[in-house]
């Protein structure tokens, strides 16, 4: 069926299946590699996306479920300046390891600062549902709620 | 004092990992490729009469039974020498022996003609067996045999009792020793079957090239292993196979071995001509493998001064239905064991038993949290009782510096050389405030608070002065740019622990080139030496000596080209190599003299003057298998209602030598500490008695710990130890398995000292803590 959406600011149309799931849309037909394929059961935020400005799973969407919608990845928010300071926190915090989980950790952490969701460290730990196996959390909590507690002042 | 070593800096990969850029394995495509899917069996035990895939054939895609393939067992992960490598396994099964073990395969152009094709094939089956789900059941007299017939190197050797290794190791006369013990504790101990889940589910590419050549994209820790055992399976000619290293989203064991889909790809590939992609569903990902199940009796004798006499350990390993390397697990269980405490006598009776269950690979620390678990309880338990400070009792007892480390196993021995565990536990002591802790029996209250200890290692590599049954040797290539630039190239990976970021310091360290100059080349098995496997936390150690080694010759060679330049400098050892701060590059001098040449400029003129490249290939044996101690003080809280527990304060101590990247020290600490969480309190995979993972293996019911699960940054504290490892580059050992290992053991003893029980198998779930409360009448 025929879906039109904006991603990353472009204008997207497609013809896909009525059971085509987002992420393959984004991955194998516009070739969205970011997005990564980590369980394809909304369990580890691997796939993050942004619609309409909120973090969801896009495993756990249809793509004709984004018609009319705006979907952003992180390619979408290069040269935000939010999201470069993001991105720089954790890079100067050491946040990164394997870089699996990261990009769908950037945009859950990018939304939430943006709707003023971290009024505290603790505030971090319930809102960042992202699976990491790495990184034990605590550089991520320490590199969002440097940004986070910095945009607040 | 050094330019780049101990600074924290800015790892080469964070960008592309930021902005989703870098390519995983599932991310690359090749023009004109077939998705593969695997027919997987749904019963843990069967006989297949006959697979019928004349619809799938219908449908147009290639199809691969095994009849199609090579009749020569293998085993996946090459780490032994060939007289002591077990092989049980085929690409594709006609005798299943868990559900999930491969059965036919399919390669399509979309995944979906691919899934289609595969619910086409019909499988009939001869015969299908009650599963065997534990091995002690399995070793019963009269017990089905999982594998009748195995290949031990060369030879076939029939299996007994569904025992697939064992191991017996005496020293002294542990009986005497007992008996002449004041005190002397049995326990058993049994430890969950855990899922790596690692982030990234893994895949294979495999491309046909012109001249019957390969070319492999995989997830792996091992791009040369991965070579040799498809050139092996296959009777293709190392020199016709290319594995080519990409990044790897997460590991901790999950790739040690080739996984199985490799070969089938191949496979595919083969018999298609095509380039072959299989990329694992996430359920597809835990029935490829998960962890061993250790069974442990543990039994050690006291003299009343706290010293240790004498201990008896049995190690029953259950491997599930493949093997894939038991034999050196039931080696370096010993290993962990013997070099915690010195124990003076000693009986090791092991034995690694296949059951039906998915089999079992290494998952960070290969057997040592299991051991140091068990140990460290035991430990603690004997610090009570002879009413030793357990800070005491560890120092009064642990194998410490000038004394010989079994690095893994019995053939891997070391001796000691540094050793930052007096330090570590002194400096621990005083940030938990060890002396305030007080006994369970004055705790009370629905919150209780409780601190625990426990100390470990972990190995720097499999090196050492012999060659034992382990191989392990690495290497790299190093060569210097026309621009004064590096190309640094190895087989060695990184799994996100940054450990190729500590290689490029290191050759910054020797060469004064700055890290973001030196490039970290794109490797394959083609352009590498040989490296066994990115695992036993030798990356830095080991890989990282070869690259200093490297480095050393390439500034040896540069000296030589600075004294053709400067005619008037004699010996070219007289010159010396830094980076310099103002030129932001590395500069050739002579001290005291006016002697000044940027490396850009002798690196021009060598080009220019056609003197030829600068280079260096160093393939490196370790002769040592330095431990890296870590100390762990664990403060939790147990909600005596519910049985949840939550960490409150955290003290990580590691000695590592040398720190290389203290960001990626502290970065090993945390995420080791997480996993320690996850194996102590939810971590398993649970069979149905049909053979099935309970609630059809979704990865829903699999909980790791989240952001939640974990202290605060200000609560999570680590410290390391001033300590220099004379055989490591620079003095640096490894850390990735020990940030963990003793984790374990330190949760589990807060938990005794906030509720004063003991649990001895693990995961220890809400419910077993609420049981035990209500049982000792302590809730309602």
């Amino acid at each position: 069926m025929l879906v039109r959406f904006r991603l990353n600011g472009r204008d997207i149309e497609l013809d896909v299946p009525s059971n085509e799931t987002l992420i393959d849309t984004l991955r194998l037909r516009l070739k969205v590699k970011s997005v990564k394929r980590g369980c394809e059961r909304g369990e580890c935020g691997s796939c993050t996306i942004l619609l309409d400005g909120r973090p969801v799973t896009s495993c756990m969407l249809l793509t004709p479920q984004v018609n009319g919608r705006d979907v952003v990845t992180v390619e979408g928010l290069e040269g935000d300046p939010l999201f470069n300071q993001l991105v720089k926190s954790f890079i100067d915090n050491g946040a990164v390891q394997c870089g699996f989980c990261t990009p769908g950790i950037l945009l859950t952490a990018w939304a939430a600062i943006r709707e003023n969701r971290f009024r505290s460290m603790d505030d971090v730990a319930r809102y960042l549902g992202n699976l990491c196996r790495c990184t034990g959390y605590i550089k991520i909590a320490k590199a969002v709620w440097n940004v986070a507690s910095g945009v607040r002042k | 004092m050094y330019s780049f070593i101990g600074k924290r800096s800015i790892r080469k990969d964070a960008l592309p990992k930021t902005s989703g850029t870098i390519k995983f394995v599932n991310d690359l495509e090749a023009p004109g490729m077939l998705i593969g899917r695997i027919l997987r069996s749904p019963y843990a035990f069967a006989d297949i009469r006959r697979i019928d895939a004349s619809e799938a054939e219908r449908l147009g895609v290639v199809v691969l039974t095994p009849d199609d393939i090579p009749q020569k067992p293998f085993n996946p992960r090459l780490v032994s020498i060939h007289e002591v490598t077990y092989k049980d396994t085929y690409v594709l099964t006609k005798k299943p022996r868990y559900v999930g073990d491969a059965i036919a395969a399919v390669a399509a152009p979309s995944e979906e003609l691919a899934q289609r094709a595969i619910e086409s094939i019909r499988i009939e089956y001869e015969r299908i067996y009650e599963p065997i789900l534990d091995p002690f059941k399995a070793m019963e007299p009269g017990a089905p045999l999982i594998h009748e017939r195995i290949m031990k190197g060369s030879e076939w050797v029939n299996v007994e009792r569904n025992m697939a290794a064992t191991l017996n190791y005496v020293e002294g006369d542990v009986d005497k020793a007992f008996r002449e013990s004041d005190i002397v504790i049995e326990r058993r101990f049994k430890t969950g079957k855990r899922y790596h889940m690692q982030l990234e589910p893994k895949s294979v590419l495999c491309i046909p090239e012109p001249g019957g050549k390969l070319t492999i994209y995989a997830t792996t820790q091992t791009i040369h292993n991965t070579r040799i055992l498809v050139s092996q399976i296959f009777d293709i000619p190392l020199s016709k196979v290319n594995v080519v290293k990409v990044p790897i989203g997460g590991s901790f064991g999950s790739s040690i071995q080739v996984n199985y889909l490799v070969p089938i790809a191949v496979a595919l590939c083969l018999k298609s001509g095509k380039p072959v992609k299989i990329s694992y569903t996430r359920e597809e990902d835990i029935l490829d493998h998960s962890n061993f199940v250790f069974h442990f009796r543990m039994k050690i004798g006291a003299r009343r001064d706290g010293v240790l006499m004498g201990a008896e350990f049995e190690n029953i390993l259950d491997v599930g239905a493949h093997q894939v390397q038991p034999y050196p697990l039931l080696g370096t269980s010993l290993g962990w064991f013997v070099s915690m405490y010195k124990w003076r006598n000693i009986r090791y009776i092991s034995k690694a038993v296949y059951t039906n269950k998915v089999p079992a690979c290494a998952l960070r620390g290969y057997g040592a949290p299991e051991v140091q678990w068990a140990v460290e309880t035991m430990m603690d338990e004997l610090a009570e009782e002879l009413k030793i400070d357990p800070i005491e009792l560890r120092l009064k007892n642990y194998v410490g510096r000038g004394e010989i480390f079994w690095g893994q196993g019995p053939t891997v021995k070391s001796v000691i050389k540094s050793d930052g565990v007096p330090e570590l536990l002194e400096k621990g002591r005083k940030l938990i405030g060890w002396e305030k802790r007080s006994h369970p029996s004055r705790k009370k209250g629905r919150y209780r608070r409780g601190i625990g200890l426990a100390r470990g290692f972990h190995t720097s590599g499999a090196g050492g002065p012999i060659s034992g049954e382990v191989i392990d040797y690495t290497g790299c290539i190093l060569k210097l740019n026309e621009d004064g630039t590096l190309d640094y190239i190895t087989a060695l990976q990184d799994h996100g622990g940054g450990t190729l970021d500590a290689h490029v310091k290191i050759i910054s360290e020797v060469l004064g080139v700055p890290p973001e100059l030196v490039n970290l080349a794109t490797a394959s098995t083609e352009n590498t030496p040989y490296d066994v496997c990115t695992h036993a936390s030798r990356g830095t150690y080991a890989g990282g000596e070869a690259a200093r080694r490297a480095a050393e010759i390439v500034r040896s060679k540069i000296f030589e080209y600075a004294a053709r330049i400067v005619g008037r400098v004699v010996n070219p050892e007289a010159f010396k190599i830094k980076y310099d701060e103002e030129l932001k590059q590395a500069i050739v001098y002579v001290e005291g003299t006016d002697i000044k040449i940027p490396l850009s400029e002798i690196a021009r003129i060598a080009w220019q003057k056609n003197w030829g490249t600068i280079g260096a290939f160093v393939s490196y044996r370790a002769t040592s298998a330095p431990p890296s101690f870590t100390v762990y003080f664990v403060e939790v809280e147990v909600d005596t209602w519910t049985g949840k527990v939550r960490p409150i304060r955290v003290i990580a101590g590691a000695d590592v030598g040398t720190l290389v990247n203290p960001d990626m020290v502290e970065g090993q600490l945390h995420g080791g500490f997480a996993m320690a969480w996850g194996m102590t309190f939810t971590e398993n995979t649970v069979y149905e008695e049909n053979g099935e993972l309970a609630g059809r293996g979704l990865i829903t019911d699999y909980k790791i710990p989240t952001i939640t699960d974990m202290p605060t940054p200000e609560d999570f504290i680590v410290i390391t130890a001033d300590t220099y490892e004379p055989t490591g580059p620079f003095g640096a050992k490894g850390l990735g398995e020990a940030a963990m290992n003793p984790a374990v053991g330190a949760i589990a003893n807060a938990i005794y000292n906030a509720i004063g029980v003991r649990f001895y198998e693990l995961p220890i779930t809400p419910d077993k803590i609420v049981k035990a409360l209500r049982e000792r009448g302590e809730i309602p």
